[in-house]
């Protein structure tokens, strides 16, 4: 999968609230409509990404998928800051 | 009981004892929903509990730092909802955010502790207690209190048996070293659905023999042979312990293959048959209605063994059922007074009774199917999968025994 970007934000090896408490912090530095890609390891990340877009004000999980970085696995969000 | 304004963890060591010993406190837990759905802490009597996932505190609270959110999202949104006269835990998935849950607990007034390793760590936790503890012969109840699976080691003369060895094979070894124990039978009372066996993992780290009912060692819903490696078992089997003996009474029922193991005139090693509340229920393998009534005349024939006897379950649903030691047994003749399923049974002829256990059937459970192929050696789990597996309280029971425990039916 090729999903574009705007910037890049690693949390691997944050456990949970940072990935979220990170992402949302750099969000608020986008502008409408860019893309932030979240490289993280905690597992968890995915329900929660999932269920805190549906609340977020404008925000939407455009894409989720898994890569394997180095053997361990990744989980990658995107999300887009839509206003 | 109020510790003051601290701001505290509790290992799930010091949870248990307090479920155990009936404290009250409230539950704030901060997991997504469905994770809260599927899995809580249950106390002897319904904790009160909320459920508020941490990203909706983050993004109602709307501060950029956890805590700050935790804080202005109490604040707004559940002033009047957390009581200034319990103990508040919070608890996650992992125990890193109800930190800073219970931080801003803490920050706001409130006795406030957070759960160490979160729920992970609780779904994880055992108990090892001794049922039985004389210079020939010692009973421990090996238990896994937050899914209800309760495990068996009998030893004698420097020998053990252990008995549905559950998936962590650390409880079984610690108490192999600490008491000088060899380990020389593992014994499945039946092929489990409700959590991935121990059994043939500890025979071959031990170098103990594995032993099973060949019924057992055939996937009910797949109609496939086990590949595992076992010593088949038969009704009358006698195995010794050190001075001690194990008899098998094989009691189809809950499974085809279920076995009894019966401990002098002493011990009752029921299985998934008699629970101290509750019965097994007979449908797990597909063939409720075949099987119902074989389940009633095993149990009537358990029913005919001395009274003093002490059953000795495979599960149990509420931490209420243990007794003040904390151990999960029952004289046989006390559970003939006061457990639901063997009041029914000696007040019903056998349809009466077949009909009892197919009204009380509680939902299927569909990951119960996999979990029997991973014990029978048919799916492979890795340490992930088994836990997903294995997610929350089992449900090996007629469904009245899930009513009180944690305010629903199952």
């Amino acid at each position: 999968m090729s999903q574009s970007f705007d910037k890049l934000l690693d949390v691997r090896g944050l456990n949970c609230p940072m990935p979220l408490v990170d992402t949302r912090k750099e969000i608020g530095k986008l502008q409408p409509g860019q893309v932030l890609k979240v490289m993280a390891t905690d597992r968890g990340s995915v329900a929660d990404f999932q269920s805190w877009a549906k609340i977020a004000k404008n925000v939407e999980l455009v894409a989720q998928e898994t890569e394997t970085v180095d053997g361990a696995t990744v989980y990658v969000h995107y999300v887009k800051r839509t206003a | 009981m109020m510790e003051g304004l601290t701001e505290t963890t509790w290992t799930t060591g010091d949870l248990l004892e307090r479920l155990e010993r009936g404290e009250r406190f409230f539950i704030l837990d901060v997991r997504n929903r469905d994770e809260f759905g599927r899995f809580r802490i249950e106390g002897r009597e319904p904790l009160p509990a909320v459920n508020v996932p941490y990203f909706e505190m983050l993004e109602l609270g709307g501060k950029d730092e956890m805590v700050d959110s935790v804080v202005a999202y109490l604040e707004q949104h559940m002033a009047n909802q957390l009581p200034h006269t319990l103990p508040i835990l919070s608890v996650c998935a992992k125990g890193d955010t109800s930190e800073y849950v219970s931080q801003g607990l803490y920050r706001l007034g409130y006795a406030s502790a957070s759960l160490k390793g979160g729920m992970k760590a609780w779904g994880l936790h055992y108990a090892t207690r001794a049922v039985v503890e004389t210079p020939t012969l010692a009973v421990y109840q090996v238990s896994r209190p937050a899914r209800g699976c309760l495990s068996y080691v009998v030893a004698s003369a420097g020998k053990a048996v252990v008995i549905d060895p559950l998936r962590h094979l650390h409880p079984y070894l610690d108490l192999a070293r600490s008491k000088g124990l060899t380990i020389e039978r593992v014994i499945d009372t039946h092929g489990h659905a409700d959590h991935i066996s121990g059994g043939p993992a500890l025979a071959a780290q031990t170098g103990a023999s594995y032993h099973l009912h060949p019924y057992d060692a055939i996937h009910p819903i797949d109609v496939l042979p086990a590949t595992v490696a076992f010593e088949p078992i038969r009704d009358g089997q006698i195995f010794a312990v050190g001075q001690h003996q194990l008899e098998v009474l094989h009691i189809p029922g809950h499974t085809l293959g279920l076995v009894a193991l019966r401990l002098g005139d002493r011990c009752l090693f029921t299985g998934d048959s008699i629970f101290v509340r509750s019965i097994a229920r007979p449908d797990l393998g597909g063939k409720a209605e075949t099987w119902a009534p074989l389940h009633g005349r095993s149990l009537r024939k358990l029913l005919e063994l001395p009274g003093r006897m002490i059953v000795l379950p495979g599960h149990f649903a509420s931490l209420a059922e243990a007794d003040d030691k904390g151990i999960f047994a029952a004289s046989l003749d006390d559970l003939k007074q006061r457990n639901d399923g063997l009041l029914v049974l000696q007040g019903e002829n056998e349809d009466g009774f077949v009909h009892y256990l197919l009204e009380s059937l509680p939902r299927f459970i569909p990951e119960y199917v996999d979990i029997k192929r991973v014990n029978a050696g048919l799916l492979a789990a890795d340490d992930d999968a088994a836990s997903i597996l294995e997610t929350g309280k089992n449900v090996c029971a007629l469904s009245q025994a899930y009513k009180d425990s944690s305010g629903e039916t199952t």
